[in-house]
């Protein structure tokens, strides 16, 4: 029986960017309806129109058969549609209760009732099996939690379908296995279920059918059960995609970064790295697992002398560089991929040519008797745009006039060409497509192949296991655990140690670092 | 990935050859239109006429056709650098000049009043014999009068009546007319009998009634000429202005406005000594604009100018005048390059707050500013006024201490060279130096900056004060070049105005001189407006807070295009040239959309 359908949905945003181009969903009741495509293929555009967040400019909207206009979040709650967004939405220092009673509770008075909301919440975490601790501050509990009291948040508002926008994003693999089975469980007590990833795997395993958009498009829908992730794949980039990358054994040589007791206390006086000691040597990638919010991003902050570290040393290729400053370890022979590329990692209206730069302007043979060669920069910019395969006609324009698969190639195209000897990679593909996954892990192993010293550092556990050498496990600022990735590996095991449920002493630890 | 390549069409050698031409065309136009304009103007013989009659002396001549040259440089450095949003900022200066012809009319809508108040008479011409009668208000031969909705008084009259004795059969002539010349009110009149009735009107004169009656000064006067009374008794004349028509009141705002705009737009080329207050003004505007385009490129809103520039003016001023007995060509080095130390000092100074405080820049400068205006009025009141003096001002600097003029009896000075080299020197300093890679790279996106390795903290403390070392010339413009003493208020506000400037040439500095150029016309323009046609500054003001509305507005502008292009949706967007494609872009790969 459908439920929901969008119909011819078009949706153009004022800067002209067309998000949705005659887009048709249909959802069964009871049904757990995944939506898979790649970043910016307009899924969340489609999500933000069911919930009332944008309006279509053209197509229509039908709810068990009948039409409706849907203007607002509030007008679809009412309509029984609920949303559950990447980024929660919830009151961090309320409680898990008083977020749920959020927004339903002035209706009775000024103030709130906690106990009918402590005893509310209590009766829903029951009924639909997802387990909260109603009195907890909602700064306190975990993230797998804080997704649960969305979910219960939208549920309470008399939610039937549940959207959840890439809910497995933030989770670590139990966390994921707990959230699958939740959603079972909704949806046997009747929920419908629309799931927006680009995880084809949990499509696989979740969902009873999915719908593939690109482009702004809808490719298709198919059962579940009729698929495949390589069929999925190819409808997502519109063609073949080899989701194996080929790592060839290689014994590392000489350590390249070593890293003793670095610790990292952030401006409230609160450690966010603590202790961590590792080596990463050349014709290796070390990968650091964790869940995100761990002290990843800070340490690769302090390692690329974004942030001075609070005590411990840094060495590259045993010269101390502890302090040095992003100038100092890039000469060092340091290159950064960034975690937020797209934002930190080039300037938009800055032209090509020059964003290939920033690293060595300053140097010969950029810079002659005081002034930059522009012809030189330009030849530099020309050069690289070839030999990555930029496509742009020429390195004047800015950045900003590139796709974003082309800004990463900028940046790739610039920190490959600083000839390093260490990699620092944050979330190599994180926002790139499944079709260019593939290239950036080939292209990682083959540096390392080559003698490169790469530290890669992904929220991905698939990525990092499918990469590197060596794992360390990072949980709470500290290092949990190392293991050689051997194929006896399991990402549960490794998710014991992301969550904090084990951790290796430090004689476990000490031949590995 | 899966969008689109995006591909330029290379563009034909033709259509790549249409800015340099244009521009070159503009170019001699421009040169050629200014000169020609403030010498005689009219005609070319007048042109050659004043040439001749050595009113300009041949150097002089050279001179102005020289910086005219410049001028005509500027423009075409402002169509080839800017292309088509050239064409944009053109618009958008036109279409603040047309709002404000628009606010002129409609504050001249009551330039039509002058018809409907004034003072005026009423006479009755007659031979016949002279009545005397007690009653009457006049009698035959005398003129009656008051003034029309004359202004400041509590009631001012709007109509009047005044009566005479009258004979049966004698011939007359009721006159009404306004009473002398500054009177421009349009007149009706009318002629009643003892019995009530109308007997005659008129709301004008002919020619030759005008010619015909001496009192008559227009025909806009009336007359009702030629009455043989009916009987008897005390003829009363009805008088009052003529009701305005519409039509009158649109026709007269225009013709005045028409006129104001003319001031505005020509007035600033009509002669040499209103071309030389152009150009000086544009001077210093290009300086100041400089300065505010280098923190702007740096993406920091300071609004220091204004302290460095006072700064400026005084160490120079303060050289200039103690330099005794030293020729000029040393005073006059030593006073730029302190001018020039002061303000980037000045600069520094919110520079270091702003790297290592984080003290916000736009507070910071403003308060700054302050300080460097009550320095300068504390140190020109009680240190440089000369005891003598009837108002506050240093004493004028001795000549070895002004900069050399380069056209008679004007304030256009070498100032002309050093806005030449301070151009070139920050265009080079942006597009050349590791410096100005680093304000631009830190000024796009100073997260990228800090990633790449670049001491922003450095860069920006930089950006501020060498934006200062060009606002320290400026103020040293303002001193030596054109006050030639030091006063108060040497800068109102020029800081803003070098805002505007900078913002319409996109801080691009080789523009710069283009839109100083520009916005320094319309000042001028507003000052021969409000001389020659009384209207008032701040018109002005309002035409250059619409320019900075519409500047502010482009984002409407984009929106209005791309709203635009969904209505043709079969027609594909083809990507152009580098500064204005991203959107384009943007739309021909929604895939992307995430990253935009």
């Amino acid at each position: 029986m459908t439920l929901l359908q969008a119909k011819d949905i078009v949706k153009v945003y004022p800067n002209g960017v067309i998000a949705n181009n005659g887009v048709n969903l249909t959802v069964i009741k009871g049904e757990i309806h995944a939506i898979v495509g790649e970043n910016g293929a307009g899924k969340s555009t489609l999500m933000k129109i069911l919930y009332g967040l944008e309006q279509p400019t053209s197509g229509s909207i039908l709810l068990d058969d009948k039409p409706v206009t849907i203007h607002n979040p509030q007008a679809a709650i009412d309509l029984g549609i609920g949303m559950v967004h990447q980024n929660f939405m919830l009151v961090d220092s309320f409680t898990v209760a008083e977020n749920i009673a959020l927004g339903r509770e002035s209706v009775r008075g000024v103030a709130l009732d906690r106990k009918k909301a402590v005893a509310d919440t209590e009766q829903l975490a029951r009924d639909y099996g997802l387990s909260v601790d109603p009195t907890a501050k909602v700064g306190d509990v975990p993230v797998g939690m804080r997704q649960r009291v969305e979910i219960l948040k939208a549920l309470y508002r008399g939610a039937q379908i549940l959207i959840l926008d890439e809910p497995t994003a933030v989770l670590t693999p139990k966390e994921t296995t707990d959230l699958f089975a939740a959603i079972r469980s909704l949806v046997n007590q009747g929920k419908t279920v629309i799931f927006i990833t680009h995880k084809l795997r949990e499509v696989m395993e979740i969902s009873d059918r999915v719908t593939v958009m690109r482009d702004a498009r809808h490719v298709g829908t198919v059962n579940t059960f009729q698929t495949s992730i390589a069929e999925l794949a190819r409808m997502m980039v519109g063609r073949e995609v080899f989701m194996q990358v080929d790592r060839p054994p290689v014994t590392p040589g000489q350590p390249v970064l070593q890293v003793h007791n670095l610790t990292f206390t952030n401006e409230a006086g609160r450690p966010i790295v603590r202790n961590v000691s590792f080596t990463v040597r050349e014709k290796e990638i070390v990968g650091i697992a964790g869940v995100e919010g761990n002290g990843q991003t800070e340490l690769i902050e302090v390692l690329t002398g974004l942030r001075p570290p609070t005590s411990g040393s840094i060495q590259v290729e045993g010269k101390e560089v502890t302090g040095h400053g992003a100038r100092g370890m890039r000469e060092a022979q340091v290159a950064h991929i960034p975690e937020d590329r797209l934002t930190n990692g080039v300037a938009r209206d800055v032209s090509i040519a020059d964003n290939l730069i920033v690293d060595r302007y300053y140097r010969e043979p950029f810079k002659r008797s005081g002034l930059l060669d522009l012809n030189q920069i330009r030849r530099n910019g020309e050069q690289l745009i070839e030999q990555f395969g930029i496509l742009v006609e020429n390195g004047d324009q800015p950045v900003a006039s590139l796709s974003g698969g082309n800004m990463q190639k900028v940046i790739v195209a610039r920190e490959f060409s600083s000839s390093p000897h260490l990699l620092i990679a944050a979330q190599p593909t994180r926002g790139v497509d499944i079709g260019a996954i593939e290239f950036i892990h080939q292209q990682l192993v083959n540096k390392r192949s080559d003698g490169l010293a790469i530290l890669l550092v992904s929220a991905d556990l698939q990525e990092v296991m499918k990469l590197s050498d060596r794992i360390l496990v990072m949980y709470n600022g500290e290092i949990a655990a190392i293991f050689p990735n051997t194929p006896d590996l399991t990402e549960e095991k490794l998710g014991l140690y992301m969550l904090g449920a084990q951790r290796q002493s430090a004689e476990e630890m000490e031949g590995l670092r | 990935m899966t969008s689109t390549p995006r591909r330029t069409p290379p563009s034909a050698p033709a259509a790549r050859l249409i800015a340099p031409l244009l521009a070159a065309v503009f170019a001699i136009g421009v040169t050629f239109f200014i000169t020609y304009r403030i010498f005689g103007g009219e005609t070319l013989d007048a042109v050659m006429q004043a040439i001749n009659d050595r009113q300009t002396e041949a150097n002089d001549f050279a001179a102005i056709l020289f910086i005219n040259a410049l001028v005509g440089i500027s423009v075409a450095l402002f169509i080839v650098q800017l292309r088509r949003i050239a064409l944009r900022v053109t618009i958008t200066v036109v279409v603040a000049l047309i709002f404000g012809f628009i606010m002129t009319t409609v504050f001249n809508l009551d330039s039509a009043n002058r018809y409907i108040r004034g003072e005026f008479r009423v006479s009755v011409v007659t031979e016949a014999e002279v009545i005397e009668d007690e009653a009457a208000d006049m009698e035959y031969g005398q003129a009656r009068g008051d003034d029309f909705n004359r202004q400041g008084v509590l009631n001012p009259i709007s109509e009047a009546a005044y009566t005479f004795a009258g004979r049966q059969g004698d011939l007359i002539n009721v006159l009404a007319y306004a009473a002398n010349r500054r009177s421009e009110v349009d007149l009706q009149v009318e002629l009643i009998a003892p019995d009530g009735t109308s007997i005659g009107a008129s709301n004008f004169a002919t020619d030759e009634q005008v010619e015909q009656f001496d009192d008559l000064q227009s025909v806009n006067d009336a007359i009702i000429q030629g009455i043989t009374l009916p009987a008897d008794g005390l003829y009363t004349i009805h008088v009052r202005p003529q009701d305005l028509q519409t039509g009158t009141i649109l026709s007269e705002a225009l013709t005045n406005t028409r006129g104001a705009y003319e001031a505005f737009l020509l007035g600033a080329i009509s002669r040499v000594n209103r071309w030389a207050v152009w150009i000086q003004d544009a001077l210093t505007l290009i300086l100041v604009g400089l300065a505010i385009s280098i923190v702007f490129r740096a993406r920091q809103f300071s609004l220091g100018a204004e302290g460095q520039l006072y700064f400026g003016a005084l160490v120079s001023g303060v050289i200039a005048l103690s330099g005794g007995a030293l020729p000029g060509w040393i005073i006059i080095p030593v006073a730029l390059v302190a001018a020039m130390t002061a303000g980037f000092l000045w600069g520094l100074l919110p520079g270091i707050l702003k790297a290592y405080l984080n003290a916000n820049e736009l507070v910071s400068t403003l308060m700054l500013n302050t300080i460097a205006v009550r320095f300068y009025e504390l140190v020109l009141t009680f240190q440089l006024q000369p005891p003598e003096a009837g108002y506050t001002a240093s004493s004028d600097y001795p000549l070895s201490g002004q900069l050399p003029v380069l056209v008679a009896n004007t304030q256009v000075t070498i100032a002309v060279f050093i806005v030449i080299i301070a151009v070139i020197a920050v265009w080079l300093l942006i597009t050349r130096t590791p410096l100005g890679y680093e304000i631009r790279t830190a000024g796009s996106n100073l997260k990228f900056a800090n990633y790449g390795g670049i001491n922003t903290k450095r860069t920006i403390m930089l950006s501020l004060a060498v934006s200062g070392i060009v606002a320290g010339l400026a103020g040293a413009h303002l001193g030596m070049g054109i006050h030639r003493m030091l006063i108060l208020n040497i800068s109102l506000g020029l800081a803003f105005e070098g805002v505007v400037v900078a913002l319409l040439a996109r801080n691009n500095p080789l523009v710069i001189p283009f839109t100083g150029l520009l916005y320094a016309y319309l000042r001028s323009g507003a000052q021969f407006m409000e001389r020659d046609a009384n209207i008032s500054f701040e018109i002005v003001r309002i035409i250059q807070a619409v320019i900075i509305l519409l500047i502010t507005a482009e984002a409407l502008l984009a929106f209005v295009q791309s709203r635009r292009k969904l209505t043709t949706p079969a027609e594909p967007s083809t990507p152009t040239t580098t500064m204005e494609s991203p959107r384009l872009i943007i739309e021909s790969s929604a895939g992307e959309k995430k990253n935009v």
